[in-house]
């Protein structure tokens, strides 16, 4: 294995950004939730616009500011043109807000929201890929960043189909297309690279060593096999089709868990920072979400499909990234202010760069909201749900305050 | 004839702090070897805790910059193997006792 060059990072200014436009998307998205009902139905327009603020507001935005750092460390290569990323910014940043302000009040406006988003994702792609092709090195992890993002480009020109047809200037099934970029968007692209990028960082921060990978691998193949499946099913309404694709991609899904399993079990590292907490969290909710997906296809009742939708977008995925980013950010601004000071003064842990109480108190409000949350929308009550929007939304406080102290450590 | 010991180039390196783990290299085991010349070249085998850590070659040149702080010391060459693969039984017991291996 070659060294990873300080050159191939990109600095800090370019990247906090994302983070930190990334955390305020959190932090509306929280207060967004105390507006809504238990009850209700994902054609609703202010659901689209709650999921894009969610989604394009925080999820890709923090994905897009990590992989930015982390590309070249997978890849063991430069960026192709990382001064791309400072174009991204604006473009998903402007992009994203018009497109939930025309979810919510303008439909109109959602073409040129989706347009931009499109832009930023197609340079994003684009540059990933010219990216991938430095590299020497051929692994199944490098693959699946090449899977993901040709599912990112599949799941944003459907998106941008949907904004079109919403907004009357495009004759299309929205319904239809609706599935095939949700699981073009969700499955192919963030669930992908959240497996990916997990088994890099997991292993990585817990000082876990000599794991088999043959279960990542098949997870992997399945997931990437099981969205394609889902993809084309909802394409041309082929809806057995699509059953096999759930299928496929559930037993990707177990196997990424069992991985994680592997991984869990050779950890060294065994303190309960935050991070680790999180992590516990991410997974209790990626596997509660599964079977409350399992028990609505047996069911067919809808509030239990909402409940699993909950617990896999803001139990795992949310809990993935909000405890990944005690551990990225931190070092981040290590890298930047006080790397280049090692040996001549004292220079902090990458610990000592967050506050722990404001950290903690951020993942108890924000798990207790999830659960409650997730309570209220099974059992459709209002006043759980209500209950675990609020807690959503100091947690995200939380959030908001430690990460700026972060981002302002040393400065 | 070279004076420079093996210990010395320990306690050198021991300077260097992995800012994750907040452990110097030494106590962590990352250190394999240091092989010290006639001339008091020094060539510093180690491993790292992580492949792909996007501290290599940052921590590299400080286990460098530290060996060559040494008086008298020639040049100073840092090699990264994975052969041992690095695990926590290399670490010292405070260190294993820290990261909750004991």
């Amino acid at each position: 294995m070659k060294a990873i060059s300080s050159d191939f990072a990109p600095p800090l200014k370019l990247i906090s950004p994302f983070f930190s436009y990334g955390v305020v998307f959190y932090l509306l998205s929280m207060l967004a939730l105390l507006f809504f009902e238990p009850t209700f139905s994902y054609a609703q327009m202010n659901v689209a616009g709650w999921i894009h603020l969610f989604l394009l507001g925080f999820v890709m935005m923090i994905i897009f500011g990590a992989m930015a750092q982390l590309i070249p460390v997978v890849l063991e290569a430069g960026h192709a043109v990382v001064d791309v990323y400072y174009v991204i910014f604006p473009l998903l940043l402007v992009g994203a807000s018009l497109m939930v302000f025309g979810f919510w009040l303008m439909p109109a406006i959602l073409p040129y929201g989706g347009l931009l988003v499109l832009v930023a994702m197609i340079i994003f792609a684009v540059e990933n890929i010219a990216t991938l092709k430095k590299t020497t090195i051929r692994t199944l992890t490098i693959d699946t960043v090449a899977w993901s993002n040709g599912y990112l480009l599949l799941g944003i020109l459907t998106g941008f189909a949907i904004a079109l047809g919403l907004s009357g200037n495009f004759g299309i099934n929205v319904s239809l297309m609706l599935k095939a970029h949700v699981y073009a968007v969700i499955g192919g692209y963030v669930v992908l690279t959240i497996m990916g990028l997990s088994l890099i960082l997991i292993p990585m921060f817990s000082l876990a060593h000599g794991f088999e990978e043959t279960a990542i691998n098949r997870a992997f193949k399945l997931v990437i096999t099981g969205v394609g499946i889902v993809f084309a099913g909802a394409l041309f309404t082929q809806e057995w089709f699509m059953y096999i694709g759930y299928a496929v991609n559930m037993l990707g899904i177990f196997f990424y868990i069992w991985q994680i399993y592997i991984i869990a079990k050779l950890t060294v590292r065994k303190e309960m920072d935050i991070w680790a907490k999180s992590m516990i969290f991410a997974f209790g909710a990626l596997i509660l979400s599964i079977v409350l997906g399992l028990v609505y296809f047996m069911s067919g009742k809808e509030s239990i499909l909402h409940a699993s939708v909950w617990f896999l977008l803001l139990g795992f995925i949310s809990s993935m990234i909000t405890g990944h980013l005690y551990k990225i950010v931190p070092f981040l601004v290590w890298f930047e202010r006080f790397a280049p000071l090692v040996g001549k003064e004292k220079v902090p842990m990458l610990h000592e760069m967050y506050s722990k109480e404001g950290a903690s108190m951020m993942f108890w409000f924000t798990a207790s909201g999830v659960v409650l949350g997730g309570l209220g929308l099974l059992f459709e009550n209002g006043i759980l749900f209500k209950g675990g929007a609020s807690f959503l939304f100091a947690g995200a406080i939380f959030l908001f305050v430690t990460m700026r102290k972060m981002l302002a450590y040393g400065k | 004839m070279c004076s420079i010991t093996k210990e010395a180039v320990f306690d050198a390196i021991s300077t260097v702090i992995d800012p994750e783990v907040g452990f110097n290299l030494v106590e962590m085991g990352l250190i394999y070897d240091a092989i010290i010349d006639e001339d008091c070249n020094v060539h510093v085998i180690m491993t790292l805790s992580t492949q792909g850590c996007p501290l290599h070659q940052m921590i590299t040149t400080w286990v460098k910059e530290a060996v060559e702080r040494i008086e008298d010391v020639g040049e100073v060459e840092v090699e990264v193997v994975w052969e041992p693969a690095w695990n926590i039984s290399m670490a010292h017991d405070n260190v294993k006792q820290a990261l909750g291996g004991m």
